[in-house]
């Protein structure tokens, strides 16, 4: 039987970690809030950064790579809360099973895993983040730690199926009154569709919270942004396809591949760059990524962006 | 094999063929004895207890060496007691010493290409680790070479021009005059010790045997390998390679290759010998009281390899086999080489014969 001593030499062998919270963020959207209790966390030497994930499921289901969408403490955030946590939707095999998770559930992780969103390249210029979805998870830490960073300023603009899709609605009704970043709000479907009415119930306080929620696509946002391309770095995280525009838009700005970084999602089986299923081009999603600078990406093959 | 400087050459030594095998059975006591039975371009590598079962002059096996004992087939990477509660991995290291023996140039290359995927970047996997660390590796420069073979392009062969990573390096440079064994001839072998660990067996067992290599026996083996260099029959344009394959994603050899003859069977992926890409499933027993988690070799030509959520990177079978013929001639940046060592298996087992360098000089015209 395997010690914790010889655990922690092991890459395969996942850590334990208990449910402290479920929070429905929309239909089939939760975040688990997790405390890590036995085993070395974070691997020695590493320590979490935005935009890196973490192996998360059961011993016999599966694994699947998930972003923090809160970071463990001690880190550059500002929590002190002794908790982590991942937002989830309930997409496959292993997600599907993570969703019946209740509080004092046990759960296993491995991680963290990937180079996070650079936000120290954001020092000094405008911080812009795009998301769309469940992709304003992995940038959720980004944005508590924004007063830190230095920026010039930043803005998020958020793109969502329908209102009640849209994920921390506390959280962007908190960032709105802090002032740290400005926020638009866009979906596709407008409140009101006769299909996606039961969604749509109890968002009237969110709404006076946050102000005009847009309709359209996300880039009817990006169209009558002012930017100086210069001075603002992009993290965008949502749909592959979402992101392709996105980025465009962008660089039709003027804004060039380098300061425009994307977040891609990949089949994964070991979070190590040794299982090859994530690869794009020569990258792998899991060590090199899953950020990476549209000029990284630009002319590969199997890549929409 | 010129430019030899005097220390190096005390490493090297000439031995007959008995004394080779007197040598090789002598390390018997200290490794599981592995090396290719049955000859031609179909042997395979297997454990041996005699000299003779081995076959020298092969060509090229199926299943590359250092792949299968390196990186196993199916492996058990991690097992869960569940009632218990607790996790083993391991135990590492799995299996006996192993020496291989007469591993080919573009094997021993495939080999560092392997520990440059395993052991290189920010996690080394423990148990190919342990497995390297275990293993002996005797390799044996080419002494003729396939129709298919195209390790000259890649710097992977004839002879082998890497310094470390290995073990002894052998090389038949002829046979003794007038020396009969078991009505053969009996030939004579270029031992060089390369590594610490080879250097060291051997004070135990001196050379005695064999005889100081002279200024002629390296210029012959210069004349070997120039006579050998001459016999390659593919070419290739390597340096435009590069620049060809990723200008043109969607060209019509590729697309045509793929539609007309590819059957997505994944033979190429198999006999790779740098192909590393696993699946990692998890398997729980019938009694529900253990579940193990198993890596499995996969391959890029698989329909899900690339699936995720809401779509496929690689539905086409064209994208698939790009992934593959990409990641062997171009994707330099991964590791700093190319991914092929020019072993010409894939083209070998493929059912349909299509041939990576065909399309890539399709592709570049």
């Amino acid at each position: 039987m395997i010690t914790r001593e010889t655990a922690k030499k092991s890459l395969h062998v996942p850590v334990r970690a208990v449910i402290k919270g479920v929070k429905d963020e929309a239909p089939g959207v939760r975040t688990l809030l997790l405390e890590p209790v036995e085993g070395q966390f974070p691997r020695a030497g590493r320590v979490s950064r935005p935009g890196q994930f973490n192996m998360l499921g059961y011993p016999g289901v599966g694994e699947a790579p998930i972003s923090y969408s809160m970071l463990p403490p001690g880190k550059t955030d500002a929590k002190a809360e002794e908790l982590f946590g991942h937002t989830i939707r309930r997409a496959g095999r292993v997600t599907g099973y993570l969703e019946k998770f209740k509080e004092e559930d046990e759960i296993f992780f491995r991680g963290p895993f990937g180079r996070g969103w650079p936000v120290e390249e954001a020092r000094g210029k405008h911080l812009l983040l795009i998301t769309g979805g469940l992709g304003l998870a992995p940038l959720k830490p980004v944005i508590e730690m924004a007063p830190s960073l230095g920026l010039a300023g930043a803005t998020l603009l958020h793109g969502a199926r329908t209102a009640g899709d849209i994920i921390f609605k506390a959280e962007l009704a908190r960032w709105k009154t802090g002032g740290a970043v400005e926020i638009g709000l866009t979906v596709d479907n407008p409140p009101g569709n006769f299909f996606k009415k039961r969604q749509d119930r109890g968002l009237e306080g969110f709404e006076k919270a946050i102000g005009e929620i847009r309709t359209g696509l996300i880039t009817e946002l990006i169209r009558p942004l002012q930017i100086d391309p210069a001075k603002t770095v992009a993290f965008i995280c949502g749909p592959e396809i979402m992101m392709r525009f996105a980025s465009r838009d962008l660089m039709m700005k003027g804004m060039g591949g380098a300061g425009i970084y994307v977040s891609m999602e990949r089949r994964m089986r070991c979070g190590t760059g040794h299982c090859g299923h994530c690869q794009i081009g020569p990258w792998f999603t899991c060590k090199d990524g899953p950020v990476f600078s549209c000029a990284q990406l630009r002319g590969l093959p199997d890549v929409i962006i | 094999m010129t430019g030899v400087n005097a220390s190096q050459r005390n490493y090297r030594v000439i031995l007959p063929e008995n004394a080779l095998a007197r040598w090789l059975e002598w390390l018997g006591g200290f490794y599981t004895l592995t090396g290719p039975v049955g000859g031609g371009v179909a042997a395979r590598f297997t454990e041996i207890s005699k000299f003779e079962q081995m076959d020298l002059d092969y060509q090229s096996t199926m299943l590359p060496p250092g792949k299968k004992y390196l990186f196993e087939p199916v492996e058990e990477v991690l097992s869960f007691d569940v009632s218990e509660g607790v996790f083993s991995s391991g135990p590492y290291p799995p299996g006996r010493k192993r020496a291989l023996i007469g591993v080919h140039p573009c094997d021993v290359n495939a080999i560092l290409y392997l520990d440059m995927v395993f052991l290189s970047g920010p996690y080394a996997d423990p148990f190919y680790r342990a497995r390297r660390e275990n293993t002996f590796i005797i390799a044996l420069n080419c002494k003729s070479v396939t129709g298919l073979c195209f390790c000259h392009l890649v710097g992977a062969g004839p002879y082998l021009k890497a310094v470390s990573g290995y073990d002894i390096l052998l090389t038949e440079i002829g046979e003794e005059e007038g020396a009969e064994r078991r009505g053969g001839k009996n030939r004579k072998f270029m031992v060089e010790l390369v590594s610490e660990k080879a250097r060291e067996l051997c004070d135990v067992f001196p050379f005695s045997m064999g005889e100081q290599p002279e200024e002629k026996d390296f210029e012959k083996m210069s004349r070997m390998e120039a006579a050998l260099l001459k016999s390659f029959r593919k070419n290739l344009d390597m340096e435009g390679v590069q620049s060809a394959l990723l200008s043109r994603p969607d060209h019509h050899a590729l697309k045509e290759t793929a539609d007309s003859r590819c059957l997505s069977c994944s033979n190429c992926v198999m006999v790779c010998p740098t192909c590393f890409c696993h699946d990692v499933m998890d398997k729980t027993d019938v009694s529900l009281s253990r579940s193990r988690r198993v890596r499995r070799w996969d391959a890029c030509q698989d329909i899900s390899f690339a699936q995720v959520h809401g779509g496929n990177f690689r539905a086409q079978r064209h994208a698939r086999l790009r992934q593959f013929v990409y990641h062997k001639l171009d994707y330099e940046e991964q590791f700093g080489r190319k991914g092929t060592v020019g072993c010409g298996r894939c083209i070998r087992w493929c059912p349909t014969g299509i041939d990576l360098t065909e399309i890539a000089r399709a592709m570049m015209e």
